[in-house]
């Protein structure tokens, strides 16, 4: 067991537990660059470890990059940094923490009875450097060891959280807790009140190893576990999502809108200047002699793609319609002027009601109004008289449903003329392939008649859509 | 770590209160975020809604440090002309008139092109020399001889390409002038960037920036900043107010009054020397506070309630 002097084992205990958080932010979806990470240090040693409040203020200025992040750093750090409880008053009479800095969980020692008559037989344990450490409460020696120790066990590798036990035991193997549990033993027959002293330094120890085992869950592990469960969600079909998992599946919807919309929306700012403009750049050069210092350029007018979702909210498809409007609101930077339609036999357009309303309660509202047996014939009759007009070159028409028409005519005559007018047609289909045609599906029919037809069930499917809409743009 | 230029930045303390007598009352966070500003020289991004004092943070701490304040307020179609330095066109023409007469007397004698290119050659750069450059708030941020405060107001107005244009600036102090070469910042001043976040800056710039983001103030802090800005007013008066208006935030309306709203309803009450807050006198005053009509009329149907939050 090797012992530094306290204060050096302090300050690297302290940047070490730093780079652990750092680490745990990553796991809370904090992007910190290791630019960052070295800010934070600097940070830290600018303000010091002493004041928790100074801390946070100073380690969120540079780690947190918005209000969002802000909230999800400072709920972190109340997390990862614990102010300590108060101490028993019994026997706290020696080191004077400063409060709530940041040191190791509290101990509570109880005082081994100072007045144990004649020799007392836990001697034969002194010289233990284990022992004396707990013994004396040695804070720092016992931070040190502990953490060689969970090093020795690996402790960063813990995956799942019923491995905690088993890396328990690991790491009071490799602290020597043997002797002492060798120790209790004998005593137990013989000294009971060695034995009991023994078995509370023991359980002390247990607990603070315990607890360095969680925290490396935490740190290391969650973060693996709610990878999982993100990416395991993303692929789920979204008619199967169900009400538990709603929170989890928004956040990554608007982790996934967020990427997107930074992504595209800088594309969308560049190449602004066009031609010069020579009619302009000579009347400008007229004071100057005909030296044309301040040349004029054309602005390219960039067609703005203009989405129309038309979406069936019929029972089997409504869930789907859901998410797709959801995912393209929380897109709206970025697109701007998109319009909703909604039907399952009448249509309607629910933009106003997109706009007003938060999502979840648009959707409400559209059910109730729109809901009823699908005919897709209908939709598109009505979508053609609604909306058919201010179709052009820079519309992406989607239409979102599974095609299943009770056989009934789909009109595919007017499917035609939209994809004649607008710039794309995109017709999503919750079902898989497979089942296109089978049964009373148009879709085979309908596939002939649009730019794009795909499969869209997960939020994978419908993020790489999205994107693809995103990107295509002159 | 150099605190030597700002040496009044240099403890949390003590720049909590030089703040508060130069009139701005700061919490712990803006205080620690100033300090850690000045001591790692790295720019302060501050975010925030709309009047909560982002730019008199600024402006207050150019008062506290004793430099100028250069100030950029950025827009749609801010370009590096107007952010960063100009070439004097209409000198530089005039100059060439007025010069062209010297001409004959330059190339007095010089046989043949190539020896009147080399004479002329010898005059190279006289029309791209600092003689002739203008410089705009960032090169004169840069130039100042004893740091100063750079405040860029507004970034989230101004295009993505002005943001990569400022990254030079923020990250290593200094303008590139092809013509001239690197001009680098004399002492490096305290720059502050101001978002009212009607977009996403890019991670390239919020990387360079220390984060500080202002919310609405406490009652207690609010409190305490009109008492600063109103002193006339009466300490129960000022209460009375500053509840009135966090009830009133809570409401849903287009646009929450922000802290200078709250300021200038306090001087108006003054003004109309106002003894007690009272429904009626809420009523006709309203309009400093709340901006639209609509969030007048959502007041005024909660006024009872308002009231009561405010009688505390």
């Amino acid at each position: 067991m090797s012992v530094d002097p306290p204060h050096t084992a302090r300050a690297a205990a302290s940047s070490d537990q730093l780079l652990a958080f750092v680490q745990y932010l990553r796991g809370k979806k904090i992007p910190v660059s290791p630019a960052d990470t070295l800010d934070a240090i600097e940070v830290a040693e600018l303000v010091g470890y002493q004041n928790r409040s100074l801390l946070k203020n100073g380690l969120a200025a540079a780690l947190a990059k918005s209000l969002h992040e802000l909230s999800v750093f400072e709920a972190a750090f109340d997390d990862y940094f614990q102010p300590i409880p108060e101490r028993p008053p019994a026997g706290g009479q020696s080191d004077v923490e400063p409060e709530g800095s940041l040191a190791e969980p509290p101990e509570q020692a109880p005082q081994i009875d100072p007045a144990a008559p004649g020799e007392d037989p836990l001697d034969g344990l002194r010289g233990n450097s284990l022992f004396d450490a707990l013994e004396s409460r040695d804070e720092s020696t016992l931070s040190v060891a502990i953490e060689t120790a969970a090093a020795e066990a690996k402790v960063e590798e813990i995956s799942l959280f019923t491995q905690r036990g088993q890396y328990v035991r690991k790491i009071l193997d490799a602290l020597g807790d043997e002797a002492l549990r060798e120790a209790a033993i004998e005593f137990e027959q013989s000294e009971p009140a060695a034995f009991e002293a023994v078995q509370a330094l023991r359980e002390q120890l247990r607990e603070r190893v315990r607890d360095r085992v969680e925290r490396a869950y935490l740190i290391h592990a969650s973060a693996a576990t709610e990878d999982l469960l993100d990416e395991s969600l993303s692929k789920l079909k979204l008619g199967n999502v169900d009400h538990s998992q709603m929170a989890r599946l928004k956040r990554l919807m608007d982790r996934m809108a967020r990427k997107l919309a930074a992504r595209h929306g800088r594309r969308r700012r560049r190449y602004r200047r066009g031609k010069l403009h020579v009619g302009e750049t000579v009347r400008r050069a007229i004071p100057t002699d005909g030296i044309p210092f301040h040349p004029r350029w054309r602005k390219i007018e960039r067609k703005r793609p203009q989405i129309m979702a038309i979406c069936d909210v019929s029972g089997s498809v409504a869930a789907y319609a859901k998410f797709l409007l959801m995912f393209l609101y929380a897109v709206q930077d970025v697109l701007p002027r998109t319009r909703s339609f909604a039907f399952s036999a009448a249509l309607g357009e629910v933009s106003d009601l997109f706009a007003t309303l938060p999502v979840e309660e648009a959707i409400e509202r559209v059910n109730l109004k729109y809901g009823g047996a699908t005919d897709y014939g209908r939709a598109l009759q009505d979508f053609s008289e609604l909306a058919l007009a201010e179709v052009n070159s820079a519309t992406t028409v989607i239409v979102l449903g599974d095609a299943r028409n009770n056989q009934a005519d789909p009109r595919l005559d007017l499917l035609a003329e939209i994809k004649a007018r607008a710039r794309q047609l995109i017709w999503l289909n919750p079902e898989s392939t497979r089942l296109w045609g089978t049964g009373d599906s148009e879709m085979l029919l309908v596939k002939r008649h649009c730019h794009l037809a795909k499969e869209c069930n997960n939020l994978n499917q419908l993020e790489r859509i999205i994107d693809k809409l995103l990107s295509d743009k002159r | 770590m150099s605190d030597t230029h700002y040496p009044a930045l240099s403890d949390i303390d003590a720049i909590q209160q030089a703040f508060e007598s130069a009139g701005y009352i700061c919490t712990t966070r803006i205080a620690t975020v100033v300090r850690l500003a000045a001591a790692l020289e790295k720019p302060v991004l501050i975010e925030g809604p709309p009047g909560v004092g982002k730019t008199e943070l600024a402006k207050t701490c150019a008062m506290v440090v004793d430099r100028p304040l250069v100030r950029l307020q950025c827009y749609e179609g801010l370009d590096e002309s107007k952010a960063l330095y100009e070439w004097k066109y209409g000198k530089q023409l005039l100059y060439t008139q007025l010069l062209k007469e010297q001409l004959g007397d330059v190339l007095d004698g010089a046989k043949g092109l190539n020896e009147s290119m080399s004479r002329l050659h010898e005059f190279g750069d006289v029309f791209y020399s600092e003689a002739f450059l203008e410089s705009r708030p960032l090169l004169k941020a840069m130039e100042a001889d004893n740091g100063g405060v750079l405040l860029i107001d507004e970034i989230d107005k101004a295009d993505f390409e002005f943001e990569s244009l400022l990254l030079e600036v923020l990250s290593d102090f200094q303008v590139s002038i092809p013509e001239l070469g690197t001009i680098q910042a004399h002492s490096k001043p305290l720059v502050f960037l101001t978002s009212n976040d009607t977009r996403d800056l890019s991670d390239a710039l919020k990387r360079r920036c220390l984060h500080l983001h202002i919310p609405f103030p406490s009652v207690e802090l609010e409190a305490r900043i009109v008492a600063s800005r109103v002193p006339d007013l009466a300490q129960s008066m000022t209460d009375q107010l500053v509840r009135f208006v966090h009830a009133i935030r809570s409401l849903d309306l287009k646009k929450a009054p922000a802290i200078s709203e709250t300021v200038d309803w306090a001087k108006s009450l003054v003004l109309l020397h106002a003894k007690d807050l009272d429904g009626s006198l809420v009523r006709d005053t309203l309009n400093v506070l709340l901006k639209y009509e609509e969030d007048i009329q959502i007041a005024e149907g909660q006024l009872p309630k308002l009231m009561a939050a405010a009688a505390g």
